[in-house]
């Protein structure tokens, strides 16, 4: 076990002064290692979702909460939710998914005040905020308040009422978790709100999904359905693809340097000469490897 | 001495090709085929970088060309399996 350990980790005349982790077959060896893991990974996913697959966990209630508590720190009035901007955004989140694009426009040029419109929202001013990919609410809240263009419209002071909906399916070939949110001031809604915001005022955030189906028996049935099913999204795999496969990548991208960090290192003391590539400079390209890849994050904004 | 300035040469060439492609891929963060692109862009580089580097210092091997051509196989498998996850 230690030779294997020492022939494996370190230079040594067993390994021709090479650390055998570091010779082109062990090399080959590891790029289809990953490609397998990637293969399987996608066929267990496929198969089994509730095993391997993506853990979400976003909720109209948190959203709605979150979205407020940063227009309450700036001093700015609640936003009161909106059954028709919702039946709106999941007018939207479906269009999105039926045509398959991930825009503010569909591809036959549908703005989304045409959905606000369809909907039945007469709008005096109107916006729109998407995201997707996202894990949890506090991602998508903090996320849209870190991009300029997003967080103009949640802390609009114009704005009155939002709408939310939250939808999972296929997009582009892969499987996404749409959030859309749509914000909209309507003097013919404010005169609802009056009446209605004896109910709204002291909602806590556990209620606030009753509120949204409560606020849905305006419009008709066949859009209470649409909007109620897409008030959260909640995966809870017994693995986590972007968990486990960072975890994976990290752990291997750690144990390449240490083991070139090693194998260079005693190299050097040795004053060993051989025929191989320069270690600093697979370290170097390794580490610039690592920073790329921490940047890679899975939630989108638009 | 003269291969000794060549290497510290190439080397902040080097330096200079990772934080240009890191920063690169971290303005198309918001784009994921671009970010594959731009992956193996980095890894091209690295293997032309490697190539040139050891032709300069006169130690160019047939070994030292399938090294480098494995680290950059290695590093877009990594960049596919993290964008792609």
């Amino acid at each position: 076990m230690r030779r294997f350990f020492h022939h494996f980790f370190f230079p040594h005349q067993s390994n021709n002064h090479r650390a055998k982790a570091l010779h082109p077959d062990a090399m080959l060896v590891y790029i289809l290692a990953l490609a397998l893991f990637n293969l399987s990974f996608r066929y267990v996913h496929q198969a089994c979702p509730s095993v391997l697959g993506y853990a979400t966990d976003i909720r109209v209630s948190e959203l709605l909460n979150l979205t407020n508590k940063e227009r309450a720190s700036l001093g700015l009035s609640q936003l009161h939710l909106n059954g028709k901007l919702s039946e709106a955004a999941a007018k939207k989140a479906r269009d999105m998914f039926t045509q398959g694009y991930w825009s503010h426009t569909s591809p036959k040029g549908a703005t989304p005040w045409e959905f606000i419109v369809s909907s039945g929202y007469e709008y005096s001013m109107a916006g729109e905020n998407l995201a997707k990919n996202f894990s949890n609410s506090s991602g998508v809240v903090s996320a849209w308040m870190a991009s300029k263009t997003h967080k103009d419209n949640i802390i609009k002071p114009g704005y009155h009422d939002v709408g939310f909906a939250i939808i999972n399916g296929i997009l582009d070939g892969e499987e996404t978790t749409l959030v859309v949110q749509m914000f909209g001031t309507s003097e013919k809604e404010d005169l609802v709100a009056q009446k209605t915001e004896t109910v709204s005022l002291g909602m806590s955030t556990d209620t606030a999904g009753n509120f949204l189906a409560e606020s849905l028996t305006q419009p008709t049935d066949a859009s209470k359905n649409l909007v109620s099913s897409l008030t959260s999204v909640i995966n809870t795999p017994k693995i986590n693809i972007p968990t486990i496969t960072r975890d994976i990548v990290f752990i291997f991208l750690g144990l390449l340097i240490g083991i070139l960090i090693i194998d260079g290192f005693v190299v050097f003391k040795k004053r060993i000469v051989r025929v191989a590539g320069h270690n600093l400079a697979h370290i170097m390209f390794f580490t610039a490897l690592c920073v790329a890849l921490m940047l890679v994050k899975r939630g989108m904004l638009l | 001495m003269k291969k000794q300035w060549i290497s510290i040469a190439n080397f902040v060439v080097l330096a200079v090709i990772l934080v240009l492609t890191v920063f690169l891929f971290w303005q198309v963060r918001d784009r994921p085929s671009m970010q594959i692109l731009v992956g193996v862009l980095l890894s091209v580089s690295y293997v032309a970088w490697g190539i040139i580097h050891h032709m300069m210092t006169g130690n160019l091997h047939p070994k030292i060309v399938v090294e480098y051509l494995l680290v950059g196989c290695i590093a877009i498998t990594l960049i596919i399996t993290v964008v792609w996850m």
